[in-house]
């Protein structure tokens, strides 16, 4: 296998050797490159630890092209870190969120720790729980996918990975925030001491800088708890911390995630941001990490994005430029006029005026919603190109296709379309979410369920 | 796809549990999505028929419920000529995805067994049912010989 050895932090060397050999022979190879009399003193560091001389670098649970570093011994720092067994391992931690954040140490068989075959269709083979199969991160840059990861850590002062920790992480509140946990940098003359924990891809080598995401609320389903949705038991699976810590499948997860997209269903919340709850509708159970959204895809992600940005402007009292096409995000800076102006600004912007209230073109007065323009249209008949042409005629159609088949929701304005069912109405905007009548445009009440509810 | 593997498995379920209602579901041979299912009320004036239901399952389930109608007709005040249904259990606003079909077939069963006439679908049933109960007994009795289908012997 292939190693990566960095001496005294300086550039790595790639070392070749057998995944049987003792890290004692891996120093004796480091030392007669270095030109050193001796790999005695030598320190070899690994994931948050000194690996001993008599084990092997399969027992401890190095992967290929890992890098590892090797120091000298610092003077100052004449303590040996004691092995603490396995618990105490970055490679053998298992950080169950549904334990009231402990740590659990694994029973591992330190052999073949295989990161060879591929996870992504959650199938329920993957579910060992040795090596790095307990953390899930998403893998951005090479698998675009939730992958199996990898804990590492390294000094928060010089950014090496030479540092020694005191004490293992045992919740995923040690691992990400930071300043929890603390160690000893091997480095010569860094007086680091704060541990800086990252997760990478563990299902193929990874460059330095290449880190990923943690999305702690996906586990290893090693209860074997069936899925929410599907009722089959896959793995991995994602929990969500609502109080019955309902658990859900990945494949799940995802069609409930663009289920919830597609009606624009999720919830703006002021802290979290654009999020959902557990998929039975418990009670504060909000996802926290959004990354967990990423199992939509790439670009389902991005109109996800996009929605969320939306929302988050409406909130604050932004409007959307109503022009097809443009959909600029605007604050108004004079809240008591109607008039916006969508400014041309960096590119962005349209230029169109608006009316606050109606969305139509600014006008002196009251709004007139069902207002015809198309004979305001008529009168500015210049500098009107082919194409402006073609597409003002298809915003004209839009328009009136909107306004046939949709009622606005007496509450917010917001045009609803009725696509079968009664004629209870619930506003789509889960921010207004006000019941009401289709034929009356009141608020639901008893008088339209006794006389017309089905119409 | 999610709908069709959950929908097998729930009817696996159903066709495997010891419930006698077991043999009343029907799956359409090319589409797993529509189900048929055939309610047997215990209650009088209900008891003396059986009611044909139809189950839509969206392509979206289980995170968008199934739609029901009945396809036998039935003097109910909660459920109107056209066979339309307000369920609670099965709208957007309560379902849950983890809630399984024969969780709604009891929910449904219940309420034809139970009118509720403070949630009318029918106002002149659900008056009827409230001020003279023995004429709504006899009316409803009586459609359901005529319009209900046969019950099935266990």
């Amino acid at each position: 296998m292939l190693v990566f050895v960095r001496f005294n932090s300086g550039p790595g060397v790639a070392v070749e050797v057998d995944a049987g050999s003792s890290v004692g022979e891996l120093k004796a190879l480091v030392a007669q490159q270095q030109g050193l009399p001796a790999a005695g003193p030598l320190r070899l560091l690994f994931a948050g630890r000194e690996l001993q001389d008599g084990d092997t670098l399969q027992a401890s649970d190095l992967p290929e092209q890992s890098t590892v570093h090797v120091v000298l011994p610092r003077p100052h720092a004449g303590l040996r870190l004691q092995e603490k067994g396995a618990g105490q391992r970055l490679t053998r931690l298992d950080l169950h969120a549904d334990r009231s954040g402990l740590a659990v140490a694994l029973e591992t068989s330190p052999a073949s720790p295989s990161p060879a075959e591929d996870g992504e269709e959650g199938g329920g083979a993957e579910c060992q729980t040795n090596g790095y199969r307990t953390f899930y991160v998403f893998c951005k840059s090479v698998c675009g996918a939730v992958r199996p990861g990898k804990l590492r850590v390294r000094c928060g002062a010089c950014r090496q990975s030479t540092l020694t920790l005191s004490r293992g992480p045992s919740c995923w509140d040690d691992v990400l925030l930071p300043g929890r946990i603390h160690g000893v940098c091997q480095s010569e003359g860094c007086p680091g001491t704060v541990a800086e924990f990252y997760l990478k891809c563990a299902l193929h080598p990874t460059a330095e800088e290449d880190v990923s995401v943690a999305l702690p609320l996906f586990i290893t389903n090693h209860r074997e708890v069936a899925c929410i949705a599907c009722t089959d038991v896959l793995c991995p699976v994602l929990v969500f911390q609502c109080a019955d810590r309902h658990v859900i499948c990945l494949e799940c997860f995802r069609g409930y995630c663009l289920t919830r997209l597609n009606d624009r269903q999720f919830i703006h919340h002021p802290l979290i941001g654009y999020s959902l709850p557990c998929a039975a509708g418990c009670p504060d159970s909000l996802i926290k990490e959004l990354h967990h959204f990423r199992v939509l895809g790439n670009e389902q992600y991005m109109r996800y994005h996009g929605y969320g940005a939306e929302e988050c402007l409406l909130q604050m009292g932004g409007v959307l430029c109503p022009r097809a096409g443009c959909g600029a995000g605007l604050i108004p800076q004079a809240p008591s006029t109607q008039r916006v102006e969508c400014e041309k600004i960096n590119g962005l912007g349209c230029g169109l005026v608006f009316c606050r209230d109606c969305k139509e073109e600014y006008h002196e007065g009251e709004c007139h919603m069902a207002a015809s323009c198309s004979g305001d249209a008529a009168t500015q008949c210049f500098v009107v190109d082919e194409g402006a042409l073609q597409r003002s005629r298809w915003e004209l159609a839009s328009r009136d296709t909107i306004r046939e088949t949709t009622k606005p929701c007496p509450q917010c304005g917001v045009p609803v379309e009725k696509n079968g069912g009664c004629m209870h109405m619930v506003c789509p905007r889960k921010q207004c979410s006000s019941e009401w009548c289709w034929i009356c445009s009141v608020p639901w009440n008893r008088d339209c369920m006794a006389n017309h509810w089905f119409g | 796809m999610a709908a069709s593997k959950r929908l097998q498995r729930e009817l696996e379920e159903i066709l495997n549990s010891d419930a006698k209602n077991a043999q009343n579901v029907q799956v359409d041979d090319t589409n797993i999505l529509n189900w048929q299912w055939l309610i047997v009320p215990e209650n009088p004036p209900y008891d003396k028929g059986a009611f044909r239901i139809d189950i839509l399952f969206p392509v979206e389930y289980p995170f968008k419920p199934p739609k029901i109608t009945f396809k036998t007709k039935i003097y109910h005040p909660n459920i109107d000529e056209k066979g339309q249904v307000c369920l609670p259990i099965i709208t957007s606003e309560n379902w849950k995805p983890a809630t399984k079909t024969h969780q709604v077939i009891q929910s449904l069963t219940d309420l034809v067994n139970n009118p509720q006439p403070e949630h009318p679908l029918r106002a002149d049933l659900a008056e009827e049912y409230v001020k003279d109960r023995k004429k709504f007994l006899k009316n409803a009795d009586e459609f359901t010989r005529k319009h209900g289908e046969k019950r099935p012997i266990y």
